[in-house]
């Protein structure tokens, strides 16, 4: 066994994508296969299998299986979760129901709201009540305790969960609760809410403890059998999960705190663009994700993808804000939004042109696949404007039909007497400027300027719109990493052994209580270092954080703070580490309203060994010309034009050519405008710098 | 002809670059600001407005009462200063209810945007500041000078330079001078995002003004609401409801409908005269809350602009409740404006019940403000914020505990507590106050408070429906009353200030909204889940009786 050979595996809707890295032999090897749905192991195994063969190796020779998935997302979007039953400090049962009482569309009369996880009549309320500094205010009472318990049996719940007020600041009625249940010998898993998101702000704590209840009994069995069965197929080294926070971890800590894998998949993207980012040095991206149903925009800086410490699940509006559940889990900060290639078209009441958020999916898919699709998305639209070839979509393996998708688009534009190909354009412009406009909000939320950032565009579809998308956020640089079907893949065995930990403890800064805050760090401290080391790391780095805010707003931000002993010596930079991040967020510094800090946040990872990028290719490189031929594509502001195609796997490192040109890889297709200049980068890479001067939107 | 100009496609591309320009501006207030108003009532609004004052674009969570409020606040400024009088930088503001939003709190901004030295635009933004001076949040003051500070149309910035005594006047009247200033400034900077992104969608769209845009996109909203409005049946159609008021003046709102092809006017004609206590809404609130209510049920969909209620008109007589005259008090006029919403739907009601909610038990909010000193010393001032349950609708039962026709939301306890010295026993739904129905009504809350300050607290009551519960619709019944009591049983005054001892206990029960539609057609099953959820009780499950 060499720990030189690694494989990643993610697991995604349709596609379970394989990557195995031969350290020894510096090459990569990639793989797809159709994710067996019921068991996703099943493909896992079948996909190994392959790989290993193809590689020429055998499974005992890897050292490391890292996984990532969307089962748990899938869990709650589909509610096939288990029967959990909710206990609450009395008078509460109800807060994971009534929630944030807002409504996310202020003009719709019955706007649906996402029904919580826990029934009522599984909400069980017992006496017990801490404050705000953690004191006991009523003690737990433990026969009520027991009562609720019973009842919980009777009803044959399958998790437990736990949530009791002002539990982030005090866990001694949550642990001495816990305690009882498992000494009841009841065979349940049992989350309470001091140990999945101690955090303050009771709804999103217990919404997130009930939702990670939900998906423990599944992702329990899920993963003991996925490891049981690498074994038994042969593999001596570890298996890995990826955490929502781009983070790998155990199998162990994955099955306490499943719901932490909620966003593995892009989470797994974006560590992918920031190793690209490091590789090539670019200190500022956004990586570009854009596949059949969602785009994902993740803003990298200094080769780090941003973190939030929220995320909302399951909406039941699609994308939009605030109707979904919330979860305080860790996660990469990224944006999804209803735009893909799958992304269909209409004409609205108005008479105006829409583009998603609804997909057509991967079946029916769009018209061109033949598979009973109707409506015109923007698969169709590109195929139209000549992006894609009727020939060699995923390499040839599916012939696309253009003549019944020219007849459909064209009766889409009829009624505005627009023609097929500005039809098509539209749909095309209006995809972008709505992946534009969600870029720009996300970014200016950063404090943020879109023009200093390069682009790393990946998924199927990425590639094909990076330009037209480039192009509207002023961008100068696109690159296109090879691989751009199996980067989540990649991401997965490129991102560092990590975990995030949060305490809260509100105060103002100059009521510190400087031992609580050490004790707090020294605490998360020594179970980060614990569960690296398990996971075989051999030395941890750490990095401390607050959320503050002025006394009196209700937002907070995050605040880096500095590495020494945190005491009354360092109030002075913490105080400027927040001064300087509010200023670079809203432009301001106000120095004379006093300063709170309600949550205190760690990151520990470990660090982890090059991974060389040689990828093995069909056909393997160099051999072939890169010119296959010519075809009519159409650019904005421009209309058809002769166009270069170019074999992506003739492209030798090197290489220049001018646009206007189509890249054709097996995955994607890379389109550049008459403006942009390609060059081909030591790792393959296609770089496209789009000159200066010609970047106005047409 | 209009058409013309700009193809369906760059028409959906610049409408909704409009939109996000608001929005993006909108973010950096919010996020910005201090006061729990702005951040957990979404009482602020960003627009811009055409050179002309015509309102093009607004954020798309911003609150509805400022819909349409703020080109008739820049008539006003227009008079004060003439449109050729404004140079970049400079910005304007008022509170003055009559002209502005209604009440002394919020602060409307003017600002200009300039482009290649020309007026393309006004930039507008509402916010409730943390403070006014005069009496802290009530209902009940007898005269508008009780309630605070009138600032008239004032210049607060000239050429990017603010206007000193201005500012140390302001700051120097209100009792958080920091967090006002705080406040200002994130007024001032959602503008400055205003200006820099229309000032690059201009030049990214090649076009030198917003004039054609402007024209063109309100006529799309325009046909839209007229098509919507012409397909309710032609008729006169009235509805009347009753009040709590203040003590023996109980208030009546009498709203007379009349739909005309594709026009449609409101008339509150037969609405009590003007009282002497805070609940009196001005004409551009009465505005607000009419013209909210009727997009939401006839054209959701269509983002709005001063297009979108050209073929609806509001009229209310002057002395009323609903267009009182200078200087009535007006601090609590969302008692009022709240229930428009619920006059409307029960016209309506008879014209398109498919369209329309039973009354909401959530209009209109109740608010109990406190006040005081916490254990540290600290003041501190908390409004406790939380809704009643929405009416239920034709295929739906009411949204429980949710705010309509306002969009308030609700703070966390766990928060709440740690910033000010009170402990909060119970939050929960409350069986049997929704109202009975073919769909139920949305069920309020019951939310007990503690006083564990060693020092009184002060508390504030702004509330309503302790005598006129929220109606049902279509045979619906009604939901519950608001309830609100100390431990002892004794009730405080709905709307009054008083003074809590520690270890006192506050008791309130918010109400729930209406049905809709007859009990005994409600399904079998609806009613045992929610017997099982307990949201109804045996005897709240015998109004179902078949």
């Amino acid at each position: 066994m060499s720990s030189l050979i690694r494989m990643g595996v993610d697991v995604g809707g349709t596609f379970t994508d394989f990557v195995l890295v031969d350290g020894l032999r510096d090459r990569i090897y990639t793989g797809k296969r159709l994710t067996t749905e019921g068991d996703p192991s099943q493909a896992i195994l079948d996909g190994a299998q392959r790989l290993v063969d193809e590689a020429s190796i055998t499974i005992g020779q890897i050292a490391g299986v890292i996984h990532g998935t969307t089962l748990v997302a899938n869990t709650i979007i589909e509610r096939s979760g288990a029967k959990v039953g909710l206990i609450t400090t009395r008078g509460f049962r109800d807060s994971i129901a009534i929630g944030r009482e807002l409504r996310y569309d202020l003009y719709d009369l019955l706007m649906e709201q996402p029904q919580p996880l826990v029934p009522r009549h599984l909400r069980l309320e017992v006496d017990e009540r801490l404050d705000a500094l953690g004191t006991v205010l009523r003690p737990l009472d433990e026969a009520q305790l027991r009562d609720a318990v019973t009842q919980l049996t009777t009803e044959k719940v399958e998790a437990i969960a736990i949530c009791f007020l002002h539990a982030y600041r005090n866990d001694i009625h949550e642990k001495r609760a816990r305690a009882i249940v498992q000494a009841m010998a009841l065979d349940v898993p049992v989350s309470i809410s001091s140990e999945v998101a101690p955090e303050i702000r009771e709804f999103e704590r217990s919404s997130t403890t009930t939702a990670n209840a939900y998906v423990q009994p599944l992702m329990q069995g899920y993963l003991a059998r996925l490891e049981e069965r690498l074994k038994a197929q042969g593999l001596v080294g570890h298996v890995h999960v990826m955490l929502s926070g781009g983070g790998a971890t155990t199998i162990r800590a994955a099955q306490a705190f499943p719901i932490r894998l909620i966003e593995s998949g892009p989470a797994a993207g974006a560590m992918a663009a920031s190793f690209y980012a490091r590789l090539m040095g670019l200190d500022h991206v956004i990586s570009f994700d854009m596949g059949g149903t969602t785009a994902k925009m993740c803003l990298i800086d200094d080769c780090r993808p941003q973190h939030a410490h929220e995320f909302e699940a399951a909406r039941v509006r699609r994308f939009r804000k605030g109707s979904g559940l919330p979860l305080k889990v860790p996660v990469i900060d990224l944006i999804e939004i209803g735009a893909g290639g799958g992304s269909m078209a209409r004409i609205d009441g108005m008479g105006l042109l829409k583009v998603g958020p609804e997909s057509a999916g991967a079946d029916p898919g769009p018209i061109c696949y033949q598979r009973g699709g109707t409506q015109p998305t923007v698969t169709d639209a590109d195929l139209v404007l000549g992006y894609l070839s009727p020939d060699y979509f995923l390499g040839g393996e599916m012939q696309l039909d253009l003549a019944s998708v020219r007849e459909s688009v064209a009766a889409l534009g009829a009624p505005l007497k627009l023609d097929v190909t500005a039809t098509a354009a539209g749909i095309h412009s209006i995809v972008n400027e709505n992946m534009a406009a969600a870029t720009r909000m996300y970014v200016a939320e950063k404090g943020r300027d879109p023009r200093q950032y390069s682009m790393i565009a990946f998924g199927g579809a990425g590639p094909v719109h990076a330009y037209g998308l480039a192009k509207l956020l002023k961008l100068r640089r696109i690159v296109c990493p090879l691989g751009a079907g199996v980067m989540s893949a990649l991401g997965l065995l490129v991102a560092p052994p990590a975990i995030d930990y949060v305490r809260s403890y509100v105060t103002r800064l100059n009521d510190i209580d400087w031992r609580h805050v050490n004790q707090l760090f020294d605490g998360m401290e020594r179970e980060a270092r614990r569960l690296l080391t398990d996971a075989g790391a051999q030395e941890v780095t750490f990095e401390r954080r607050a959320d503050m805010r002025h006394v009196g707003q209700g937002f907070e931000i995050d605040v880096p703070l500095p590495n020494v002993a945190l005491g009354p010596d360092a109030l002075g930079s913490i105080r400027e580490s927040f001064l300087t991040t509010y200023n670079r967020l809203f432009d301001r510094r106000v120095e004379s309203v006093p300063i709170e800090a309600l949550s205190w946040r760690l990151t520990a990872t470990a660090p982890m060994g090059e991974v060389a990028l040689n990828f093995v290719r069909p056909g393997e490189s160099g051999s072939r010309a890169p010119l296959k031929g010519r075809r009519q594509v159409h650019f904005a502001g421009i209309g058809f034009v002769d166009c270069p195609v170019y074999d992506r796997y003739g492209l030798r490192v090197g290489d220049h050519l001018d646009g206007p040109a189509v890249i054709e890889e097996r995955e994607s297709t890379i389109i550049v405008g008459p403006d942009g200049r390609i060059t081909i980068d030591r790792f393959l890479s296609v770089v496209i710098d789009i000159s200066a001067g010609t970047v106005k939107q047409d | 002809m209009e058409d013309m100009a700009f193809d369906p496609v760059s028409l959906e591309i610049l409408w909704s670059r409009l939109i996000s320009i608001t929005d993006e501006s909108a973010a950096a207030l919010l996020r910005t600001s201090f006061s729990t108003i702005v951040r957990e009532s979404n009482d602020f609004a960003v627009s811009l407005m055409d050179a002309n004052g015509n309102s093009l674009a607004e954020n798309s969570a911003g609150i509805p009462s400022f819909v349409g409020t703020l080109p008739r606040t820049l008539v006003h400024f227009l008079k004060r200063f003439p449109k050729e009088d404004w140079r970049p930088g400079d910005c304007v503001i008022t509170n003055d209810p009559w002209m502005a939003t209604g009440h002394l709190p919020d602060v409307t901004m003017v600002a200009p945007v300039f482009h290649r030295g020309t007026l393309v635009a006004f930039s507008g933004t509402i916010a409730h500041l943390p403070d006014i001076s005069g009496a802290l949040w009530s209902a009940d003051c007898r005269e508008l000078f009780e309630e605070g500070l009138r600032i008239p149309p004032i210049r607060m910035l000239v050429e990017d330079r603010p206007v000193e005594n201005v500012m140390e006047f302001i700051l120097g009247n209100v009792r958080v001078p920091d967090q006002v200033l705080g406040d200002l400034n994130a007024q001032i900077t959602a503008h400055r995002v205003c200006a820099r992104r229309l000032a690059e969608f201009l030049d990214d769209a090649n076009m030198v003004d917003l004039a054609a845009l402007s024209e063109t996109l309100q006529g799309h909203a325009e046909r839209a609401m007229r098509a919507a409005i012409a397909t309710v049946p032609d008729g006169v159609y009235r509805h009347e409801l009753k009040a709590d008021g203040f003590d023996a003046d109980e208030t009546r709102i009498h709203c007379t409908l009349t739909v005309d092809g594709s026009n449609l006017h409101v008339d509150y004609a037969g609405t009590s005269p003007q009282i002497g206590r805070g609940l009196n809404s001005v004409m551009n609130y009465t505005y607000a809350y009419s013209v909210y209510p009727i997009k939401c049920a006839l054209d959701p969909l269509t983002p709005r602009n001063a297009g979108s209620y050209r073929s609806v008109s509001v009229d209310a007589p002057l002395g009323c409740l609903l267009n009182p005259r200078y200087p009535a008090p007006v601090g609590a006029r969302q008692l009022t404006g709240h229930l428009l919403a619920g006059a409307i739907y029960g016209a309506l009601a008879q014209a398109v019940p498919d369209k329309v909610i039973a009354e909401c038990g959530s209009a209109p909010t109740a608010r109990a403000v406190f006040s005081g000193v916490d254990r540290q010393g600290h003041r501190f001032s908390q409004i406790l914020f939380a809704s009643g349950g929405m009416g239920a609708g034709p295929g739906q039962d009411g949204l429980s505990c949710t705010a309509f026709p306002t969009n308030t939301g609700a703070g966390s306890i766990e928060s709440f507590e740690s910033i000010s010295p009170l402990i909060v026993w119970c939050k929960q739904l409350r069986p049997d106050s929704g109202g009975a129905g073919e769909f139920r009504g949305g069920l309020g809350q019951e939310i007990e408070v503690e006083v564990v300050s060693p020092e009184p607290v002060h508390l504030s009551l702004l509330s309503d429906r302790q005598k006129h519960a929220a109606q049902g619709s279509l045979g619906g019944s009604p939901g519950a009353l608001v309830e609100i009591l100390f431990a002892d049983g004794t009730r405080p005054h709905p709307k009054s200030r008083t003074t809590l001892k520690p270890g006192d206990r506050l008791i309130m029960r918010y109400s729930g909204g209406g049905g809709y539609g007859d009990p005994a057609k409600r399904g079998k099953a609806a009613v045992a889940d929610d017997l099982r959820e307990g949201l109804i009780s045996d005897v709240g499950a015998r109004n179902y009786a078949q």
